[in-house]
């Protein structure tokens, strides 16, 4: 088998599976997730032969997909180190995903359409992952964004979800909207949309780069990957059920926007950069401030999730996409552990997300809370997990790049570590809290098994000496490129100190400000116009909501009552309303008295006599 | 070429099925409801086989001609008139979707239970002949009267089985596309008296016009006749008013045929006739058409996001969504008109689902306000499932084939300096209808039922989609994923045709020196070895 | 004594008046009728004056043209009037509208 047909078999596989369970599988639960599952499973093998087959070859192939006189789209892969990098993840994380859901989702009466929809996502996500075109990318990033809306309004009957589902899609539009554009432009800019030759004639001219291509692709990330300012809809998301949440909005589709820019950062001219870090530094710093005002257990994961995204932007920025690429994946892992964990916790104490019910869990829970505890170490920074190299690596390039982001990024850190810890210590120490949480029982082995293998992985998956040759090549280039810069050592231990103290002080001071096991947020009723300002998220929603119901929609009905008033009424209406009165005018004339028609007639006369002898 | 005469009596016999078998029920009143179905089956359905059947035989070698030419005398020959049929790269593909179309709106109709059922299937199989006819003809005049054959159908069924304030709807539709078929017919006329070729043949009008172009002048009234004519039939901003109120009251099967077939006619018009034959008169006109067509897709995409009736969102959101094919045509190039073909065929599917399947929700709901329904998609989640299709569908998601005419049109935009600006608040457009094809849904389907409706939600009525829905459902939708999966099945003859009605002198590509492709960019590496 | 082309020109004109005033302010179909009658007659006087006067015979030519098709007027005139009569039972005009609906 060549390395093309399996990559044709993993992007096929979801999408039949999805085609069958479409068709055959909505009421047979047991039998699509069987088939949803194997698909997972038929992805990583199959993507794991196209990678071995393969070694450190780059594969291209592409054919044409639609031409019409000098536009040509062509579908293909770019089955490039980065590529197999993702793919690699995304396969791996994607079928651990699958299989904790056939515990999670055990009892829900809607399994054939929650698999469907996983594999649907699983078959986009992929797209992205071996596109080797910007449309093909576009393609793709827009049935990510069907498969998220339809599994964020998985729970069909809460208006709370279909809410969400909407403003995802919408909110992503948007963004969406500026990567079109930037497409397009780029189409005839440079001719093509191929990304290895765009890259190819940006390698030989660099003054091909455009701020407005590369500002307009920028776009598209924003929208995706929920920076500022399109990040609202990322937290309202976690309406879905959590394994999705855990899937697709913390390991794989809210990267995909990273993953975009690293795929493309030829594209990028130096200000476009800088914005973007930037935009991730602020992000980092943002979302950690929110979510020290969520109680919602996934909520305050999410918050942690625009906030690592706003690190790999800000490692993108500083011009390390290597590194990016590097946070992303062991992002991947930790992130995935928490919200599987999290879905575990969920699932244990019967749909409680409030972590102020929860508490004590440590003790019911033994399994799923230390696998808690790994990925919130990891996602601290704590020195020799995973996160601890990616974020170093991080921090390191913007201490040596550009000093305020440095230390945006730091003072991120720290709040990533007090939000952190505020939730491990309210939720699994100290006694239960509430009914549902003194009964919450140890999860079933099939949720638990993907726990303990991501929890390994977030231990090892920054232990880059042991990855393999043709994975990360990208991330090995930066990171040695990094280890060879000016400054490097001193810099190095510096990091070392600051992102140390980071953790250390966030976990010590929340321990000690929340108490383990607290019942209610100290914060809270300590400083209430502080907790209330952070609760706000300096109010992006409701300045949003504003627009939409008071600006937007009534700027829409102003014009529909143009449409209908001016228009219809007025224009169409009105010019049927003036024939109408020039006919009844003169019909008035007519009638049917014979004397009428007689003085008539001689007026006509006397008018006939006048004209003719000249008097008119 | 024995063949080939087969062939092109094919062609007239998937004009002439549909109305003999809309003759024949039409005497038969007495006929029970099955041989009656039996027989519109064959009417509805022939029409869709001989196009499949001509689409596999179709030669894309005749570029600049046509396939399966067919040409009978009419009595008419003095004044250049001959029943001339055929198909070519432009016309293949609508004339598919017409018997697409048709079978669905068929299959959906005869299920239905209007009163008269053997009248409203005979009106509805002259209205598929009239438009097999339009997009067959070679002959300009017979392209006219094949259109007025399948427009006044139409009339007759908005008036007899539509829905309330149907009178005022229809003759509101009747005296404004009477209008604008008139104009359009007078700048026909116009077209065939100015080139004195004596004849209505598209080919031979071409070939003369292209030999010898008429006057700018001359050009520009003959366009606009046209363009104002046919841009009336296709709702073109701001003479829209007809249609959402029109489609709105409208029995399902002519709203489906109507704005999935019929109003297509205007752009075919423009993109095989008027543009091609009258170049500068497009060239004259062209920034109307672009500032009209952005009245389409903001003013009248604002307009239905104010909706609040499920059927009047849907008739704005068409008038929104042909704003598109205007900029395409606008473009002027094989890449616009091409954009415009694919949005043609893809929106006339999407939209005939969507008024389909909107009567499908009000079987179940009783009401097309948006505001008091919800909840829906428990109880028919198959209907949910379709109809979730059918919005993406139209609001331009890829793997429907929305999405490339709507991105093809961008294209075409941005390819010269002139037209670039129109990309971006051209394509705020799919924002919008993202925002009003989304609310529409979530508040049917999603959530909560409204207090009014969760009775009726809960009294086990509603029940999911039936086949009869199903089967017609399902046509559409093929024919939807068909065109955004494969695009090259509609755009490889189009291209070759459109090649020849809109040459172009030289590429916009951009001409890139000093290339490095990865494999060159390896190369030197090695060589430093 | 001869009388001058005045007077009969006066006396012509005073019928054509007596008719058309006649047919102005009567109602009665009939009487409209006897009107438009005494308005022919006005004509044919005058025609056959100017004949005289002139001494040509082009006015007499006229005339004789008017009288028949009076004639013929008269013979349809009157059925449509009787038949209007048995239709509505009365021949007023006031009552005959029926034009402007």
């Amino acid at each position: 088998m060549t390395p093309t047909q399996s990559l044709l078999v993993v992007i096929f596989a979801p999408l039949l599976s999805a085609v069958i369970i479409a068709f055959f599988c909505r009421q047979r639960h047991g039998l699509a997730a069987a088939i949803s599952v194997t698909a997972a499973g038929a992805i990583f093998v199959f993507g794991l032969l196209a990678i071995l087959a393969t070694g450190t070859d780059v594969v291209h192939a592409s054919s044409a997909w639609l031409h019409f006189g000098d536009f040509e789209v062509n579908k293909g892969f770019l089955f490039d180190d980065v590529a197999k990098t993702m793919l690699i993840m995304v396969a791996f994380v994607g079928f651990l995903i699958h299989i904790f859901s056939l515990g999670y989702m055990a009892d829900d009466p809607a399994r054939g359409r929650y698999f469907g929809g996983l594999s649907i996502f699983m078959f986009s996500m992929l797209g992205i992952v071996l596109a080797d075109n910007l449309v093909m990318i576009f393609v793709f990033w827009e049935l990510v964004g069907f498969s998220s809306y339809m599994l964020i309004g998985h729970y069909l009957n809460s208006d709370e979800a279909a809410a969400a589902s909407k403003k995802a899609f919408i909110v992503n539009r948007i963004g969406d909207l500026g990567f079109l554009v930037g497409i397009v432009y780029a189409y005839w800019h440079f001719g093509t949309t191929n990304l290895s030759e765009m890259g190819g004639y940006v390698a030989g001219n660099p003054d091909l780069v455009k701020i407005s291509i590369a500002a307009l692709l920028m776009c598209g990330f924003i929208g995706k990957s929920a920076q500022f300012p399109l990040h609202v809809w990322l937290p309202d998301a976690m309406a879905g059920p959590t394994p999705v949440s855990a899937l697709i909005h913390a390991a794989t589709m809210v990267a995909a926007g990273v993953y975009f820019l690293i795929r493309i950062d030829f594209l990028f001219p130096q200000e476009v950069l800088t914005l973007i870090a930037w935009l991730g530094a602020s992000v980092a710093v943002y979302a950690g401030f929110c979510a020290y005002g969520q109680n919602d257990i996934k909520k305050i994961l999410a918050y942690s999730t625009l906030s690592q995204l706003g690190y790999m932007a800000a490692a993108f920025g500083l011009g390390f996409p290597g590194v990016a690429l590097f946070h992303l994946i062991t992002h991947a892992f930790f992130k995935a552990l928490l919200f599987l964990s999290a879905g575990s916790v969920i699932h244990g104490c019967h749909h409680e997300q409030d972590i102020f019910k929860m508490g004590g869990l440590l003790k019911k829970m033994p399994i799923t809370a230390i696998t808690f505890l790994i990925g919130t170490l990891a996602l601290c920074g704590v020195y020799g997990l995973s996160g601890f190299f990616s974020k170093d690596a991080i921090l390191i390039a913007g201490g040596l790049s550009n000093t305020p982001i440095f230390y945006l990024l730091t003072l991120g850190a720290f709040m990533t570590a007090g939000y952190m810890g505020r939730l491990f210590w309210i939720a699994f120490l100290g006694q239960p809290k509430s009914e549902d949480a003194s009964h919450a029982k140890e999860s079933p082995l099939t949720m638990l098994v993907p726990l303990i293998v991501l929890a390994v992985l977030s231990v090892a998956g920054g232990w880059m000496g042991y990855w393999p040759d043709f994975l990360g090549g990208l991330i090995k280039d930066n990171l040695d490129h990094l280890h060879h810069m000016d400054h490097y050592d001193a810099m190095h231990k510096k990091v070392l100190i600051f992102g140390s103290a980071a953790w250390i002080v966030g976990l010590v001071v929340s321990f000690f400000f929340y108490g383990a096991g607290a019942k209610e947020d100290r914060l809270e009723k300590k400083a209430a116009p502080i907790y209330g300002f952070l609760r706000s998220r300096l109010w992006f929603d409701e300045v949003y909501n504003f627009y939409v119901e008071k600006i937007q929609q009534r700027f829409a009905l102003l014009l529909n009552f143009i449409d209908v008033f001016v228009i219809k009424g007025i224009f169409v209406r009105g010019s049927a309303g003036i024939v109408g009165l020039v006919g009844m005018c003169s019909r008035s004339l007519h009638d049917g008295n014979l004397h009428t028609y007689v003085y008539w007639f001689l007026a006509g006369l006397i008018l006939l006599w006048a004209v003719a002898s000249g008097l008119l | 070429m024995g063949n080939l005469e087969t062939t092109s009596l094919f062609l007239l016999v998937a004009i002439l099925a549909p109305i003999f078998t809309g003759l024949v029920l039409l005497c038969g009143s007495r006929f029970s409801v099955n041989s009656m179905r039996a027989l519109s089956v064959f009417g509805f359905g022939l029409p869709l086989v001989i196009g499949i059947m001509l689409y596999g035989l179709f030669d894309p070698s005749l570029a600049g001609e046509y396939n399966f030419e067919l040409r009978l005398p009419t009595g008419l020959e003095s004044i250049g008139i001959y029943l001339h049929l055929g198909l070519n790269g432009i016309s293949m593909p609508l004339f598919l979707l017409a018997g697409m179309v048709g079978l669905a709106a068929g299959l959906y109709a005869m299920n239905s239970k209007a009163e008269r059922l053997h009248l409203y299937l005979a009106l509805l199989l002259f209205m598929l002949g009239g438009l097999m006819g339009t997009f067959a003809s070679i002959d300009v005049f017979f392209f006219y009267f094949f259109h007025e054959f399948a427009l006044i159908p139409t009339f007759l069924m908005i008036g007899i089985w539509g829905g309330a304030g149907r009178r005022v709807a229809a003759i509101e539709m009747t005296i404004y596309l009477t209008l604008g078929a008139l104009l359009s017919l007078l700048g026909l006329i116009a077209l065939y008296v100015q080139s004195g070729v004596d004849s209505f043949s598209l080919l031979e009008l071409r070939n003369y016009l292209s030999a010898q172009a008429l006057t700018e002048t001359v050009q520009n009234n003959i366009f606009a006749l046209l363009l104002f004519g046919f841009g009336i039939l296709v709702s073109l901003f701001p003479f829209h008013s007809w249609a959402p109120k029109g489609y709105a009251v409208a029995p399902t099967g002519a709203a489906m045929l109507h704005a999935g077939v019929l109003k297509k006619f205007g752009l075919y018009g423009l993109l095989q006739i008027a543009a091609p034959l009258l170049p500068s008169g497009a060239e004259h006109w062209f920034s109307w058409i672009v500032w009209l067509a952005l009245g389409n897709i903001i003013l009248i995409g604002l307009v239905t996001m104010a909706q609040k009736d499920l059927k009047m969102m849907l008739g704005y959101s068409s008038v929104m969504h042909m704003g598109y094919a205007f900029l395409g045509i606008a473009c002027f190039s094989v890449v616009g008109v091409g954009g415009a073909l694919l949005m043609m065929v893809a929106h006339g599917l999407s939209v005939a689902l969507l008024f389909m399947l909107s009567t499908c929700v009000y079987h179940r709901s009783q009401t097309f306000d948006l505001s008091s329904m919800g909840g829906l998609a428990t109880k028919a989640p198959v209907l949910a499932g379709f109809f979730v299709a059918a919005t993406m569908a139209s609001i331009g998601l890829p793997g429907f084939g929305n999405f490339w005419g709507e991105f093809t049109i961008f294209v075409a935009l941005a390819e010269t300096d002139m037209t670039k600006w129109i990309v971006a608040p051209a394509a705020i457009g799919i924002v919008i209808s993202a925002i009003y094809g989304l609310r529409a849904v979530s508040n049917i389907f999603f959530g909560q039922a409204k207090e009014s409706f969760k009775e009726r939600l809960e009294s086990g009525q509603i029940t999911d989609l039936q086949p009869f829905e199903k089967l017609p459902a399902c046509i559409l939708i093929g024919g939807l994923l068909l065109t955004g999966i494969f695009p090259r099945i509609i755009s490889d003859d189009a291209n070759r045709e459109l090649a020849v009605l809109y040459p172009q002198e030289q590429s916009n590509l951009p001409i890139i020196e000093s290339v490095i492709l990865p494999a060159e960019a390896d190369a030197p590496k090695e060589v430093t070895h | 004594m001869t009388v001058g082309l005045n007077a009969f020109i006066l006396l012509a004109g005073l019928l054509f008046a007596i008719g058309m005033f006649g047919v102005i302010l009567r109602k009665n179909t009939l009487v409209i009728y006897m009107s438009l009658e005494l308005m022919l007659n006005g004509v044919i006087l005058a025609l056959v004056a100017f004949s005289r006067y002139n001494g040509t015979m082009d006015g007499n030519l006229f005339v004789f043209f008017i009288i028949t098709v009076a004639a013929a007027e008269v013979a349809l005139g009157l059925a449509i009037i009787v038949a209007l009569f048995r239709l509505r039972q009365s021949v007023m005009v006031d009552q005959l509208t029926s034009l402007s609906r």
